[in-house]
């Protein structure tokens, strides 16, 4: 009756053990779950920063285990164990290749697809299936949700992204389908309540229960809207409508499988976000907090995180760089401007450490949250003045559930494509697939 | 800068060659004396063609070639040719059509000077009008004679749309898409068919959309009860008798009350509540009583033990108005007999205190009471059941939701469409639930039905896929309320719709004319304007606090405001848009008046103000746009003169090359005023050609800081704010820079027109519609540039009144 999830943290502090928690989802009872044996799983997450990094702080000297952590890296001593640096990794098809400036946009949509895009304001956007969302097409049915898209920043919202390039393709690098970028939501509140529920406290279970089944037959009527328009419709129209078959297609099933997705009655949820904090340090923790509870909760198992869109020319007065990070990255090899840099590539790395190390202290049935997940954090981009796609700066965490190893720098021939790397991490999760993008075979070394 | 007396390439047009199988006979472009006589006549009145216009019906050969042959082929000839642009291969007007792209490329450089480059031997601009003018005519003819309308892809509502054809619709302005993943854009705007996806995100989205406004429209009988939760440690205590306790519960360690002082809203039976556990202790469990006005209503036993509260309840009748709530502990017992025992451990100990420990507190109800519904309701819920059966149900749903589905679906609806509605009542029905949460499912299910998500065309069913059609009257209605309003037909243009004389020119002038003055066009300022001149990216700028300690979000808002009511003026007082570039007013408060230095302006509210003097006036000159153009630190020249290129001449820069080259791979960093850095820069080769056209437009803006404050000095340097334009026309200073632009009207005018007819089609503007550009632009400067012309004859034209069927032209 009443199910209120704020006051958790007396109960667990009490107790000093884990306690059932009121449920947010359907409820159901802790025996049934304890019965339920629990495998080993792997989840898949990508953070992307924008606008390239300072180099020379970021890779280390020397290769192998026990390398020095480079400047940028220093944040994450204390996962150092828990994550290895790869050199050299490229995304060729980021390159102009013939199609002129808009190498932010190409850089973002090529991050995880490792396809050359189409140049177009908005007829005929072509990228390719990214990394994460083969994932999710092949393992999405596992957890409620089959991926999670965040991001500290909304897509533009007027004007040109990048020299003829729709803003498609700047803000997004997650794509479901060559023509469809997958939208990313940038306030914490709403994953928070997209997944745990909005905290109304009319709502029962039998309330619930009583709207899935209303949602069910709102979908089968809208169906049959949809049906009956398509015949009306020519070919390219009916592209546009088959994605609206998938969306009532998706949440058709989820809504089927509800029951069988229960959440983990043991978890701890913390409070409920107020919305966007204004400082953005906050903003990507609280993020990465929500991102973390999906996971732990096992409510997906696939991630793509945006801390910003590429050519963000956003400054970061909380740690005194009060210029545009874009306008910084076109430093012309001026010290004062990649010292700056310099500190912005800490301070995300500083973020990235804080969800690390939260990871590595959630402990699961076997090893820890970190352990089981496969985290790769990097750019599209090299260096931000020469617009380089090769020589990327990448790191995965994690321990892909005892797959992986870590703690290590790797140096790979240069021109090495990242989409290799994304092969392995998806045959770490079991979806064995031949190519992605340009690749031309599994990543060495790593795994 | 010559190049703008001529038409130079549209700046949003695709350069899409012919199609491989049309050829245009040579005779189409063979025009009669007295046909080309009233062309002349024509353009002569508009005052701006030139004479190398008399050049128009002479054939390639004749006339484009012998230049071309002086003055490029020496290095545009063959395989090997400059920039891969041959141009020798070219030997007939037919061929220079159909390689459109290249010429495309041929006119924009000969006319803006950029071709041949500095050291070739230069043309006289009377030669440069003169190809130049030769391309464009034949290229904008051949495009005429396409007559392509077009067909705009299947749009869904964004999120502005979404919006206000919820609020149009039902009164409720909820803004449920504000909490929709952002739109995406292409040609510069976020109503592109091709562009704006769906995903299983946006469709759970839509779902929960559609719950609330359902909700927001339609209230249930039963839901004047209500579930009324406060948290224990939001309660009062008898002094003295415990504490909050942990994350908002309470103990209650002696006998004493947790205390609500609840308004109940009428008189009604209500459920008191409360969640509690006991510490135990003694014999009996705690006991809890609970309390109205300190009356005992009922007392119970809280066996529910240590850190798994139990939930208790109690219902009763309760006059309406403040009443005094209070749950009581009321058995406390301490044995102080019992030592404890030191060998035992703490949790081996027989507890010696009772106390019981609450959670939450909640007041239900009243039950038994019927909730009045919404005006919204009663206007929709036209007919209820008669008596409690099937048929008496969906007789009544049939009566409300057959002319809510026409509303929402924005045209006649089948039997089938409305049947599967009532459906959804029927469910209800079958569920034990009121006919009003019926409809209200019929409402959600029509709101995230196809037909009211998508903009719906549907495409003519003929054997020849290529045939066009007129749209139907309601299609129409529909394209014209969402280029104006961003909303849904009203029922005035439904009603013209219906009676079939919308396409009537007397009557669509009329209805343009009463859309532009309802104050829903304000969502063309907000939507148009603020894509087109990028008001929208105000949001997303941070200038730096210790330089612009005066910047703050009130003063954000207040510059978007600014130029969102200068937009709407010169809608509703449907002035010339050359006042776009000029105006002299504006609207200002206090905040933006002091920013601005103009005295004599208090408080927050906005007020037309009359401009004098060179400083201000039009949008240039607005901070809202100014400091969009600006980095966090500083202006940008580039930035500004990047921004008027692309948005008000249409002329936009080629984008920067790829892997910008290392400016100077030995030396430091450059030094210097910005502007002596930025000519440093402009030397290399490189980068010249481009930032000769961008920067010099910026320096005229540098007057301005970077969140448009006037200043005479950028620190320790004085503000230069002279320039030279390519093609060597100098100014100094804003004033004189929007003179300049100002000659430039028919490139404005173009720009403007191009960037119209993409927001109101919803599409990427093809070559084929650069003949409806043109037109556009002819009507316009017919009309005295008065905005309501450029809204008219978009809505007149072919590609806004008539759709291709599938197929393209490609």
């Amino acid at each position: 009756m009443i199910n209120q999830p704020i006051p958790r943290r007396t109960f667990l502090r009490g107790v000093g053990t884990v306690m059932a928690l009121p449920m947010l989802e359907a409820m159901l009872p802790l025996s049934a779950l304890a019965s339920s044996p629990k495998k080993r799983i792997n989840r898949m997450a990508f953070i992307f920063v924008p606008n390239g990094v300072h180099m020379p702080a970021w890779t280390p000297t020397t290769d192998g285990p026990n390398f020095e952590l480079p400047y940028t890296l220093e944040p994450l001593k204390n996962v150092r164990s828990d994550f290895s640096v790869l050199t050299g990794l490229t995304q060729r098809h980021a390159f102009a290749n013939g199609d002129g400036g808009g190498d932010h946009a190409r850089s973002t949509s090529c991050w995880l697809t490792g396809v050359h895009i189409k140049k177009t304001s908005g007829a005929d956007i072509k990228a390719g299936i990214s990394a994460d969302q083969l994932a999710a097409q092949k393992i999405g049915h596992l957890t409620k949700f089959p991926s999670l898209e965040i991001g500290c920043e909304r897509g533009a919202q007027a004007g040109n992204c990048d020299s003829g390039y729709s803003c498609a393709y700047s803000s997004s690098i997650s794509w479901r389908g060559e023509a469809t970028p997958v939208a990313k939501e940038v306030d914490p509140r709403l994953v928070f309540e997209r997944m745990f529920g909005n905290g109304d406290p009319n709502e029962t279970a039998e309330s619930r229960k009583k709207r899935d089944l209303y949602r069910k037959s709102i979908l089968d009527s809208v169906m049959e809207d949809a049906n009956s328009l398509k015949s009306q419709l020519g070919i390219r129209d009916q592209q546009k409508l088959e994605e609206y078959f998938t969306g009532v297609r998706e949440i058709e099933l989820r809504l089927a499988r509800a029951e069988s997705f229960n959440r983990d009655q043991r978890i701890y949820l913390g409070d409920r976000p107020a919305g966007i904090p204004q400082e953005r340090g906050e903003h990507v923790r609280l993020l990465g907090d929500m991102m973390i509870l999906a996971f732990q909760a096992d409510l997906t198992r696939v991630c793509t995180f945006m801390i910003a869109n590429d050519g963000s020319n956003s400054p970061y007065k909380q740690i005194g760089v009060a210029e545009g990070h874009h306008d910084l990255s076109h430093h012309g090899r001026d010290a004062v401007k990649q010292e700056k840099i310099r500190q912005i590539n800490r301070f995300h790395m500083q973020q990235l450490a804080y969800i690390l190390e939260k990871m590595k202290s959630i402990k699961e049935d076997e090893g820890t949250l970190l352990d089981n997940s496969m985290i790769v954090y990097g750019a599209g981009i090299s260096d931000g003045d020469r617009h380089n796609h090769d020589d990327l700066p990448i790191l995965i965490a994690g321990k892909g559930g005892g797959s992986m190893k870590a703690g290590h720098h790797i140096t790979y021939p240069n021109n090495t494509p990242m989409t290799n790397l994304f092969l392995s991490m998806l045959d770490r999760v079991g979806v064995h697939a031949e190519t992605l993008g340009d690749s031309t075979g599994k990543l060495q070394q790593l795994f | 800068m010559k190049y703008i007396k001529l038409k130079t390439p549209l700046c949003s047009i695709k350069r899409l060659g012919l199609a491989a199988g049309i050829t245009l006979p040579a005779v189409l472009l063979i025009f009669s004396a007295d046909a080309a006589q009233v062309r002349k006549k024509k353009r002569s009145a508009e005052g701006s063609m030139s004479s190398a216009m008399k050049m128009v019906s002479v054939s390639y050969e004749k006339s484009a070639a012998p230049l071309v042959a002086k003055y490029c082929l020496a290095c545009h000839t063959g395989a090997k040719a400059a920039s891969g642009v041959s141009l020798d291969k070219f030997k007939t007007t037919a061929q220079v059509i159909k390689g459109r792209d290249v010429w495309d490329r041929v006119a924009e450089n000969v006319s803006g000077g950029h071709m041949p480059p500095v050291g070739a031997p230069r043309p006289t601009q009377a030669e440069r009008d003169k190809l130049s003018a030769w391309i464009q005519t034949t290229l904008s003819r051949a495009d005429c004679d396409l007559k392509d309308p077009g067909r705009v892809t299947l749009r869904r509502l964004n999120r502005e749309e979404y919006n206000n054809t919820v609020r149009d619709l039902f009164g409720v302005n909820i803004r449920p898409a504000d909490e929709f993943p952002s739109d995406d854009v292409g040609y510069g705007f976020d109503n592109i068919g091709d562009v704006l996806s769906m995903s299983p995100l946006l469709m759970e989205k839509y779902l929960n959309a559609a719950e609330k406004v359902s909700r927001a429209v339609i209230v249930l009988p039963e839901s004047a009860t209500m579930t009324k939760h406060f948290q224990a440690a939001q309660a009062a205590q008898t002094p003295g008798s415990g504490q909050v306790y942990g994350d908002g519960f309470r103990i209650l360690a002696s006998n004493g009350e947790l205390i609500l002082n609840f308004d109940f809203p009428q008189a009604g039976e209500f459920e008191l509540r409360a969640r509690a556990f006991q510490q135990r202790a003694g014999t009996e469990a705690a006991k809890m009583s609970f309390r109205i006005d300190g009356k005992d209503i009922k007392t119970v036993d809280v066996t529910a033990g240590a850190y798994s509260p139990a939930n208790f309840f109690v219902r009763t009748s309760v006059p309406a108005g403040k009443h005094r709530y209070a749950v009581a502990f009321i058995n406390d017992f301490y044995d102080s007999t019992t030592p404890p025992n030191p060998k035992l451990s703490k949790a081996e100990q027989k507890p010696r205190d009772r106390n019981l420990i609450v959670e939450n507190l909640e007041v239900v109800g009243p039950f038994g009471v019927k909730a009045l519904p919404s005006e919204m309701q009663k206007r929709i819920v036209v007919a209820t059941p008669s008596e409690e059966t099937a048929a008496a149900w969906s007789a009544a749903a049939r009566k409300v939701l057959k002319p809510l589905a026409g509303r929402a679906y924005r045209r006649p609806v089948t039997n089938a469409e409305v049947e599967r509605l009532v459906k959804c009542v029927t469910l209800a029905q079958n569920n034990g639930e009121t006919y009003e949460r019926g409809i209200q499912i019929a409402i959600q299910a029509a709101l995230v039905s196809p037909n009211f998500l998508f903009r719906v065309e549907v495409d003519p069913r003929t054997s020849n896929p290529k045939a066009e059609r007129l749209l139907n009257p309601y299609e129409l209605a529909s394209r014209l309320s969402y280029f104006l309003w961003s909303s849904t037909p009203d029922e005035e243009l439904t009603a013209s719709a219906a009676k079939g004389d919308l396409e009537k020119p007397a009557v669509l002038e009329q209805q343009i004319k009463r859309m532009l003055k309802d104050p829903r066009s304000k969502a063309l300022s907000e939507n148009f304007a603020g894509q087109w001149l990028m008001l929208r990216s105000l949001n997303n700028v941070s200038p730096n606090p210790d330089q612009f300690p005066t910047f703050n979000d009130t003063l954000r808002k207040s510059m978007r405001t600014e130029t969102e009511m200068f937009f709407n003026a010169i809608v509703q007082e449907d002035r010339p848009i050359l006042d776009f570039i000029d105006g002299k007013f504006t609207y200002l408060n206090e905040p933006l008046a002091k920013h601005y230095g103009i005295g004599g302006i208090a408080g927050e509210n906005f007020r037309r103000v009359a401009l004098t003097g060179d400083q201000r006036g039009g949008i240039l000159t607005q901070a809202s746009i100014l400091t969009v153009t600006s980095n966090p630190t500083r202006t940008s020249p580039v930035k500004r003169g990047k921004w008027v290129l692309e948005n008000l001449l249409g002329t936009p820069p080629p984008p920067p090359p790829p892997g910008i080259p290392e400016l100077d791979k030995k030396g430091g960093p450059l030094t210097g005023s910005l502007r002596q850095r930025m000519e440093e820069h402009r030397k290399n080769p490189t980068c010249a050609s481009c930032h000769a056209r961008m920067d010099p437009i910026g320096f005229g803006l540098e007057n301005f800081d970077a969140v448009g404050r006037w200043r005479a000095k950028d620190g320790e340097f004085a503000i230069d704010a002279s320039g030279t334009l390519p093609g060597g026309k100098s100014f100094n200073g804003p004033g004189q820079l929007k003179t300049i632009l100002k000659g430039k009207k028919d490139l404005f005018v173009r720009c403007l027109s191009e960037k119209m007819l993409t927001y109101g089609l919803g599409r990427g503007l093809e070559n084929y519609d650069r003949c409806t550009v043109d037109t556009i632009m002819k009507s316009v400067a017919k009309n005295n540039y008065r905005f309501s012309s450029l809204i008219a004859a978009v809505v007149e034209s072919d590609p806004f009144r008539k759709r291709r069927g599938q197929g393209d032209t490609k």
